[in-house]
């Protein structure tokens, strides 16, 4: 039997519950309930596996990762486990006191969501009031001896602000800024059409990010994501499927990536009857598009499939309705002209009422329609 | 970026530390993992807030006695500097 390498990184899906309801949320639209929830026990069991399995990073996330009451035990476990942990959290439900109590159970780095630069925009994209609580929160992170990451999905309602967002988050030393065009996936994919940007605004977008990359080198690491939809090549969706990473959901089912789940016929085994050895060896999900037995042309005969695998399964999926079809990000996918209809019809002006400056509930009013807000789990 | 001084004192930065095992150690920070093998390894062992570049320089340069005059401190400088760009080492 063929040995796979093992995976370097676990993404812990611990709870889908959610205080804010982005309309870019990556979640899948159907969510797990809080019922289904894996316990603490079995979450430091698939952490110790995880680590014998020869994992580095462990990215606790959710929904938001603090709706769960057992956190601070759950990052001891993984430290016990010597794994490197990673909290992806947007801040609500962290006092001063449970974060210190976070840090000293063994978080290693935080990565704090942000929405857009003013409080009422940022607001009103999260649906919730968040924005002050996060600019307090950054103060007291800055406290603790622990890497400090700013996370900014960006997209046609903020792209537009990103110079001020650079500033503001520049202004909270943070000691790297992620800063992530929206993939459409879940919500996103929902709220495409008020979502996705044109090819001016990426441009200067990605001018306004090589100007800050400069100026703060040695200072603040700048890492970007750019929205595939403009691409001419798909990207190497999670370095290829079943080849570093695996993603755990609330439920305890083992997914290749976050939306996995929405390719039919897919069967996800769980940790609850599983260990993660056998489930990253034998998997039928995890086996699925690993290698290259499963592409079509023309990524059978192409270089660039040593590079980014075929792209993205889901994507692919989600747009042509076949999961094995070239990533239709492709210029040379023969369905490439997909992504070129979505890219004309959605990233126009005028789709959806353009982004202003007004308090939160009259832009909550104004886009009322034209956009669904992320909801809570059962 | 700040300017790598003989009296600077290199160090992890902030969530960077450690890890893998003792016969493969790897350097661990956020979103990635590098495994430092032979003279990186030597070096970053030294990057414990204890010495300076003047004093690490020195301590590398009495064990690889016949690397040619200067290759050393320029090889370290160049290594930290590389590491203080990706917020792995700062000083």
């Amino acid at each position: 039997m063929t040995q796979y390498s093992h995976p370097l990184a676990l993404i812990a899906e611990i709870t889908h519950r959610c205080p804010l309801h982005c309309v870019y949320c990556s979640n899948p639209l159907e969510l797990t309930s809080r019922q289904e929830e894996l316990a603490t026990a079995d979450w430091l069991h698939v952490f110790r596996e995880a680590a014998a399995l020869g994992v580095l990073h462990l990215h606790l996330t959710g929904g938001e990762p603090l709706a769960r009451p057992d956190l601070a035990d759950m990052i001891a476990g993984a430290r016990q486990s010597r794994l490197y942990t990673n909290l992806i959290t947007s801040g609500i439900g962290l006092s001063r006191e449970r974060l210190a109590q976070l840090v000293e159970s063994g978080l290693d780095h935080i990565q704090l969501s942000f929405q857009d630069s003013s409080e009422d925009h940022a607001n009103w994209i999260a649906g919730a009031r968040a924005h002050a609580h996060k600019l307090e929160l950054a103060g007291c992170i800055r406290e603790h001896r622990i890497a400090f990451t700013t996370n900014l999905v960006v997209h046609r309602q903020n792209i537009d602000h990103l110079e001020e967002m650079i500033a503001a988050l520049e202004a909270l030393h943070p000691d790297r800024m992620e800063i992530a065009h929206a993939q459409y996936y879940g919500w996103a994919l929902q709220n495409r059409s008020v979502l996705l940007p044109t090819r001016a605004q990426l441009d200067r977008a990605v001018t306004v990010v090589a100007a800050a990359e400069e100026r703060l080198r040695g200072k603040v690491r700048i890492d970007m994501v750019v929205p595939d939809y403009h691409a001419r090549f798909p990207k190497a969706c999670m370095g290829g499927w079943g080849r570093q990473l695996l993603l755990i959901d609330p439920a305890g089912r083992a997914l290749p990536c976050h939306a996995a789940g929405v390719i039919p016929g897919m069967r996800f085994d769980s940790v609850r009857e599983h260990t993660l050895d056998w489930i990253w060896q034998n998997s039928e999900a995890f086996q699925k598009f690993r290698g290259e037995e499963w592409m079509p042309e023309p990524c059978r005969s192409c270089d660039r499939r040593k590079e980014d695998f075929g792209g993205c399964r889901c994507q692919a999926f989600l747009l042509t309705g076949d999961a094995s079809a070239t990533d239709p990000v492709c210029e040379l996918a023969p369905l490439h002209h997909r992504i070129e209809d979505a890219v004309r019809e959605d990233a126009t002006p005028g789709s959806a009422p353009e982004p202003r400056e007004a308090p939160f509930h009259v832009l909550q009013q104004e886009m009322a329609g034209f956009w669904s807000y992320r909801t809570d789990p059962k | 970026m700040a300017e790598l001084l003989e009296t600077s004192i290199p160090k992890f930065a902030a969530g960077c530390r450690w890890g893998g095992t003792i016969e493969s150690p790897v350097v661990l920070f956020p979103e990635g993992a590098i495994r430092v093998e032979g003279t990186g390894r030597i070096i970053l062992e030294l990057c414990d807030g204890h010495f300076s570049l003047a004093e690490i320089v020195q301590k590398l340069e009495k064990q690889f006695m016949l690397a040619p005059k200067g290759k050393i401190r320029a090889d370290v400088l160049t290594f930290l500097e590389q590491l203080h760009a990706k917020r792995i080492i700062d000083f």
